[in-house]
C-alpha cells in the first residue's frame, strides 16, 4: 500500500534529479537566514557552486548548538505572518530549540506521516490511539495530523492514566497505537494485571527512543500486534522522517524530502553505504526553517538498495548517539542542560552525578548533587525545601520528573580528565 | 470590524431564522428516520417530524440530558458509521463512565469554522501568535482552540497546560499576542510572572485573553484586564457541543451563538418551559449541523440569559450572557439558592480582596453552614488586628447583602489558597448527603 506511489518508488536517477533541484531551491531559501548567508559566504559557496549532489560537501555542517545561538527566530526563513505553528524541543542548555512551520510545512509533514502509516497497512477504517504527549512535543500533533489526513478515527489520549488508556482500547475497538516502546511494555503489564483482552489491536508504532528486537518480540506477543519502528526529530518537522515497512529490516527514509549523508562524526568525512556513522540530513522541502547538513547526532548505516516493497534505500535502526544526548522516557536530555539548571541554584555545589535506571520498564533518572555549605543552614526543613526546589527546576527545564538526592560536600567523585557524570545503568531494551 | 464570514454573520434575522427552520426540519427528519434513540424519544413525546411547521415548534421536541450520553456509552447514539468518524474526545465523568463524543470530518470543520468566526470577532488574525494553554488531548479545549487559531492563519504555540515558568518564558521570547486558558490559570500565570520579575503589561506582547471552561464574572474580567493590560474575552462550549465554540465579540456583551450552527433556548429548569429573551434560565441548545452525535434540545445545565437584539458589532446572531452558574453547582444554603459566581462578583468589588477565594460548605447540626475563605491583596494584608477585623466585617456585610444569607468569612494570607492549571475547584462541599 502506498500513499504516494510515484514519489515513494522513484527510480534512482529521477530521484537524484529531484533532489538536486530541491537542494538548489533550498540554497536560495536559506539566503533569508543571516546564519546561512554568513556561513555560505565564509565557505565561499554560492547557490551556483552546487552543480551535483556531491557538491553538498562544500557546505559546512549545522549543529544543534547553532540553533541554540539563533534562539528564538534566527533560523526562520519566512516572515512570522507565514508561520502558523511553533514547536520547541530540548536545547543543549536552558533555552529550548524553536522550530517553525508554514501552512505548507504542516501539510508536507502530515503527508510524510500518512506515507508511513499507509506503508504498514493502516487506513481510513482504523481506530488510532495516540498515546504520546501533545503540545510542544512534535510526536503527538505530528501523528495526529498524519492520521487525520488519512481519515481514520483519532483518539488523542496523550500520556498518563494507563488504566483509562486500556479501557479506551477495549471500548472503542482500537486497532493502532502509537507510544514509546517503554510505555508499551508498561501498558502490556497493566493490561495483564487487569486481565484485559486487547484483541482489537493490530499495529503498534513505537518511537522516540531506541529499542531492540527482543523488545519487539515481547511487545508483539503480549499485545498481539505487529510493531514498527518510527524515526524523526523535531528539527526535521518531527516524526515521519523514516519508518519501517512490513519487511521490518531497516527504515525507509524519504529521500525526496531529506537528503541523507552518513559521516564520520570525528572527521566530518562522508562514509560509504554500509559504514556506520552519524546521520546528517538536509531537508529539501521545508519552508519556515530550512537547514543545511544538519547533524542529527544519531548513529546509523545506509543499507543496500533494493527493498522488496520497492521503496528507496533504507537506514538501519538507530544504534546510538555520536554525542552525549540521553533519551529518557522518550524525552531528549543533554547533560549540559542538567548542569545549566544545577549551576543556577546557589545552594547546591558544582559537583553532581546522574544515574539512569529502568524500573518496571520505565526510565528513572536520579540526580545526586552536593550541598553548598556557604548558602545552606543545615536545618532539616531547609533540606526538604531545597530538594523540592531542585526537583522542580529540573522538571521545568527537562519536562521530566527526577529523583534528587542531596549529599555532603566532597562526597561525590572528582574527575581529573574528562568528567563522567552520567551513568546509564539501563540494559538495552 | 472584520468578520470571518460577513454574509452569514451579518445576515438579516429573518433569513437566519428561515435557514434555522430548514436545518431543524431536515435534522428532525433525519434523526426520526435513522436514529433509534431519537425515534423512540419522539414517539414517547408524541411528536412527528411533520409537526415541526415553524421554528418555534422546536418546543415540541424532547429534551436530551447528559445522562443520555452516559447511558449510551460509548457510541450507541452516534448516527454516523465507524468509517465516517475521524475523532473521539472523552470527558472524564465525575461518576462512572465518561462521556464520549465522536466527530466526522464535517463536524470538525463546523467546530473549527465556529471558532474561526469567534476569534476573528475579537480581532485576532494572521499577525497573531496565540498561545494555547488549555490541556491538549482528550479534553476539547486544547485541540479546539488549536484548530480555530490555525484556521485564521495565526501562529499557534501549543504549550498545553503546566510548566508555568516555561510558559511565561515562551510568551516573552516568542512574542505571544494572545493566550487561551482558564481564567484561574491566567491568574496563576500572572502571579508566577510577578515572582519571576516579568511584568506582563510591559515585558510581553500579550494583548488578548480567551478565557473559559469555568464560570467567571465581569468584575474578575476588569481585574484581569487592569492587572495584565489585556482585553479578556469569555469563551463558551462543552464537549457535547463539540468543544469551545463561541466567544464574545469586541463588545464583550455575551457570546454570539451562530444561528446556522446552533439554536438556543433558555428554559425554566423546573418546568421545561421556554423563556423569553432576557429571562434567566437553563441554556438549552440544538446543534443544527452535527453528524456523528446530534444534539436536540440538549440541557447543558448552565444558567444564563439570552439577548436577541442585533449587536453593536453588526452581527445578527443572538447572544448568550456570561454563565452565572450551573444548575448542579447551585448551593442551597438554608433554603436560599447561592451560585459561586455571585460570591465572586461580590468579592471582586472589594479592593482589599485578592483574586482567590474558596467556599467551604458544611452541615452543622441540621443547618448548612458556609465559610468563605478570602485571600487579601499584598497591600492590604497587615498584621494589625483592627484593620483585619474591619475588612472581615466589610466582606461579611457585602456577602450578606448580595446573597441574603449569613456567611462566615475567614481572611487568609496572599498566596495561601490553592492555584489551578485547569478548571478551578473553588467549592469544597463537606456535607455528607
Amino acid at each position: 500500500m502506498f500513499w504516494d506511489k510515484k514519489i515513494e518508488t522513484l527510480k534512482p536517477g529521477e530521484l537524484r534529479e529531484l533532489q538536486l533541484k530541491r537542494l538548489k531551491k533550498t540554497l536560495f531559501q536559506v539566503q533569508h537566514v543571516d546564519f546561512y548567508r554568513n556561513l555560505l559566504s565564509d565557505a565561499g559557496v554560492k547557490p551556483s557552486s552546487i552543480k551535483t549532489l556531491d557538491d553538498i560537501q562544500k557546505i559546512p555542517f549545522t549543529k544543534k548548538q547553532d540553533l541554540r545561538d539563533g534562539y528564538p527566530f534566527g533560523f526562520f526563513a519566512v516572515p512570522m505572518k507565514k508561520v502558523v505553528r511553533i514547536h520547541t524541543t530540548s536545547g543543549t542548555t536552558g533555552k529550548p530549540t524553536v522550530v517553525g512551520y508554514t501552512k505548507r510545512d504542516l501539510d508536507t509533514w502530515a503527508n510524510l506521516i500518512a506515507r508511513n502509516m499507509t506503508m504498514v497497512g493502516i487506513g481510513e477504517n482504523d481506530i488510532f490511539q495516540n498515546m504520546v504527549n501533545y503540545g510542544m512535543f512534535t510526536g503527538g500533533l505530528g501523528f495526529h495530523y498524519g492520521a487525520e489526513k488519512i481519515g481514520m478515527a483519532v483518539i488523542p489520549s496523550a500520556t498518563g492514566n494507563t488504566k483509562r488508556q486500556i479501557e479506551m482500547i477495549m471500548d472503542f475497538g482500537v486497532t493502532t497505537i502509537h507510544c514509546t516502546p517503554s510505555y508499551a511494555m508498561h501498558l502490556s503489564e497493566v493490561a495483564e494485571e487487569m486481565n484485559a483482552l486487547l484483541d482489537s489491536l493490530k499495529t503498534g508504532i513505537f518511537g522516540a527512543e531506541a529499542w531492540s528486537e527482543s523488545v519487539r518480540r515481547s511487545l508483539e506477543k503480549r499485545l498481539g500486534l505487529t510493531a514498527y519502528d518510527s524515526y524523526g526529530i523535531s528539527e526535521l518537522f518531527g516524526p515521519g522522517v523514516a519508518f519501517e515497512c512490513p519487511e521490518r529490516d531497516g527504515l525507509h527514509i524519504w529521500h525526496d524530502s531529506y537528503l541523507v549523508e552518513i559521516i564520520n562524526p570525528k572527521t566530518g568525512e562522508q562514509l560509504s553505504d554500509g559504514e556506520r556513522g552519524e546521520l546528517v540530513v538536509t531537508p529539501l522541502v521545508k519552508e519556515a526553517m530550512p537547514l543545511l547538513r544538519y547533524r542529527t547526532g544519531d548513529v546509523t548505516v545506509l543499507m543496500e538498495d533494493g527493498c522488496l516493497c520497492k521503496r528507496g534505500q533504507k537506514i538501519s535502526r538507530i544504534t546510538g548517539r555520536s554525542d552525549d544526548m540521553l533519551v529518557i522516557r522518550g524525552i531528549n536530555v543533554f547533560p549540559s542542560q542538567i548542569e545549566y539548571v544545577l549551576l543556577k541554584i546557589p545552594e547546591v555545589g558544582n559537583q553532581f552525578m546522574v544515574y539512569i535506571d529502568r524500573i518496571n520498564h520505565l526510565d528513572e533518572m536520579t540526580v545526586e548533587v552536593e550541598i553548598n555549605r556557604d548558602y545552606f543552614s543545615g536545618e532539616l526543613a531547609d533540606l526538604a525545601r531545597l530538594q523540592k526546589k531542585v526537583v522542580k527546576e529540573l522538571r521545568d527545564a527537562l519536562e521530566l520528573r527526577t529523583t534528587v538526592k542531596l549529599v555532603e560536600p566532597g562526597s561525590l567523585p572528582r574527575f581529573e580528565g574528562k568528567a563522567k557524570r552520567v551513568i546509564d545503568r539501563r540494559e538495552v531494551i | 470590524m472584520k468578520s470571518w464570514d460577513p454574509r452569514i454573520e451579518e445576515m438579516p434575522k429573518e433569513d437566519l431564522q428561515r435557514m434555522q427552520y430548514k436545518l431543524l426540519k431536515s435534522l428532525v427528519y433525519r434523526l426520526y428516520s435513522f436514529s433509534p434513540f431519537y425515534h423512540d424519544r419522539m414517539k414517547e413525546q408524541n411528536v412527528h417530524p411533520d409537526d415541526i411547521r415553524e421554528l418555534s415548534d422546536v418546543k415540541k421536541l424532547p429534551f436530551m440530558f447528559k445522562r443520555d450520553l452516559r447511558d449510551n456509552y460509548p457510541d450507541k447514539i452516534f448516527t454516523s458509521t465507524q468509517e465516517e468518524l475521524v475523532r473521539y474526545h472523552v470527558s472524564s465523568g465525575t461518576t462512572g463512565k465518561p462521556t464520549v463524543v465522536g466527530y466526522t470530518q464535517n463536524d470538525l470543520n463546523t467546530w473549527t469554522t465556529s471558532l474561526a468566526r469567534a476569534l476573528t470577532s475579537i480581532g485576532l488574525g494572521r499577525g497573531d501568535v496565540i498561545q494555547v494553554s488549555y490541556g491538549y488531548g482528550l479534553f476539547t479545549g486544547g485541540l479546539g482552540l488549536h484548530y480555530g487559531a490555525e484556521r485564521i492563519g495565526a501562529t499557534v504555540l501549543p504549550t498545553s497546560v503546566g510548566n508555568t515558568e516555561r510558559q511565561i518564558e515562551l510568551m516573552q521570547d516568542l512574542g505571544a499576542t494572545a493566550i487561551a486558558c482558564t481564567p484561574s490559570y491566567l491568574l496563576h500565570i500572572g502571579e508566577v510572572a510577578e515572582k519571576m520579575g516579568v511584568d506582563i503589561k510591559r515585558d510581553t506582547k500579550l494583548r488578548t485573553g480567551i478565557l473559559g471552561a469555568e464560570p467567571w464574572t465581569d468584575r474578575m474580567r476588569t481585574r484581569i484586564e487592569d492587572w495584565l493590560g489585556i482585553k479578556a474575552y469569555d469563551i463558551y462550549g462543552t464537549s457535547e457541543l463539540s468543544g469551545p465554540m463561541f466567544t464574545e465579540c469586541r463588545e464583550q456583551k455575551g457570546f454570539h451563538i451562530w444561528s446556522d450552527i446552533a439554536l438556543v433556548e433558555i428554559i425554566d429548569p423546573n418546568t421545561g418551559e421556554s423563556l423569553e429573551s432576557g429571562q434567566k434560565g437553563e441554556l438549552t441548545i440544538t446543534i443544527l449541523q452535527k453528524e456523528a452525535l446530534p444534539m436536540i434540545r440538549y440541557r447543558i445545565g448552565d444558567i444564563t440569559t439570552r439577548d436577541d437584539e442585533v449587536c453593536a458589532c453588526g452581527r445578527t446572531h443572538p447572544r448568550v450572557q456570561r454563565i452565572q452558574g450551573r444548575v448542579d453547582d447551585m448551593l442551597i444554603i438554608r433554603g436560599i439558592n447561592v451560585f459561586p459566581s455571585q460570591i465572586e462578583y461580590a468579592l471582586m468589588a472589594i479592593p482589599e480582596v485578592g483574586q482567590h477565594f474558596q467556599i467551604v460548605v458544611e452541615r452543622k447540626g441540621a443547618l448548612d453552614d458556609m465559610l468563605v475563605r478570602v485571600e487579601l491583596t499584598k497591600e492590604s494584608f497587615s498584621d494589625k488586628i483592627n484593620d483585619l477585623m474591619q475588612v472581615r466585617q466589610k466582606v461579611e456585610h457585602r456577602l450578606r447583602n448580595s446573597l441574603n444569607v449569613n456567611v462566615n468569612v475567614e481572611l487568609v494570607e496572599p498566596g495561601s489558597l490553592p492555584r489551578f492549571e485547569g478548571k478551578a475547584k473553588r467549592v469544597v462541599d463537606k456535607r455528607s448527603l
